[in-house]
């Protein structure tokens, strides 16, 4: 491996770390403050449905760590197979649970291992049933064609390969599928130091 | 990522701001902005 290589693994496994503790903490001490805002507050500035939140489980709306509503623009059918990327506490998965209905299917992929267990019982608690693998984003375990509509929230802008995160997700949709995504993105480079800094990335 | 999306094959890529995202903290917030950082919505189709 070649030395800008192993700094960028090296990057890439602190990264993960940090966004797998920062993340675990939205989850397990929703109250704290972080850097963003989360929370039923957050899903309210959003504009999600407020029927949609009386229904979902508190827990799963009090860890909701989203930077905006993919569902505004998703048009998730019923029946539809929707793959929700980095499903988090599973607010976006059990709203999408809801409109595909007991035809449809929700996948959900998250890289913590106790989200997924969390998103999985709170969908659960929804009635519904969430298929979560807890891995990497950029190597998703899905057959090609097989999604009707790819959601994410916020999650897009941690990876380190976004190029690759997207291929996936274009390799994953069935023709004529759709992304509905929400995330961060910036207008001019970073500098270096905000780059490497794992703390601000994962905020 | 509207650039990621399309030169992946995307088509009938679509993109708008968020309205009334903010970091929560002050400090962040303004470094968000002296960056351009910002949220958006983005709506893409694979080609059928």
């Amino acid at each position: 491996m070649s030395d800008a290589a192993e700094v960028q693994a090296s990057l890439e496994e602190t990264l993960k770390t940090e966004i797998l503790r920062m993340y675990q903490e939205v989850a397990e001490t929703p109250d704290a403050e972080f850097h963003f805002y989360h929370g039923r507050s957050a899903a309210e500035l959003f504009d999600y449905d407020p029927e949609e939140l009386e229904a979902a489980p508190e827990a799963a709306v009090d860890s909701f760590a989203g930077v905006g509503n993919p569902h505004l623009r998703a048009d998730i059918q019923v029946g539809d197979t929707v793959l929700d990327l980095g499903s988090g506490a599973g607010l976006d998965a059990i709203i999408a649970a809801r409109k595909v209905g007991p035809t449809g299917k929700v996948i959900g992929v998250d890289l913590n291992p106790t989200m997924c267990e969390k998103a999985r019982a709170s969908v659960e608690a929804s009635g519904a049933r969430l298929e979560c693998h807890a891995v990497r984003m950029e190597d998703l375990p899905l057959p090609p064609d097989s999604v009707d509509v790819v959601i994410s929230n916020g999650v897009i802008n941690l990876s380190f390969r976004k190029r690759r995160v997207i291929e996936e997700i274009f390799r994953v949709l069935k023709p004529g599928g759709r992304a509905s995504i929400t995330d961060i993105v910036s207008g001019k480079q970073l500098s270096q130091s905000i780059v490497n800094d794992p703390k601000l990335w994962a905020s | 990522m509207f650039r990621l999306f399309e030169e992946s094959g995307f088509t009938e890529v679509k993109s708008a701001v968020v309205p009334g995202f903010r970091f929560r903290k002050a400090a962040t917030q303004g470094m968000a902005e002296a960056y351009g950082v910002k949220a958006v919505m983005m709506t893409a189709r694979k080609p059928g």
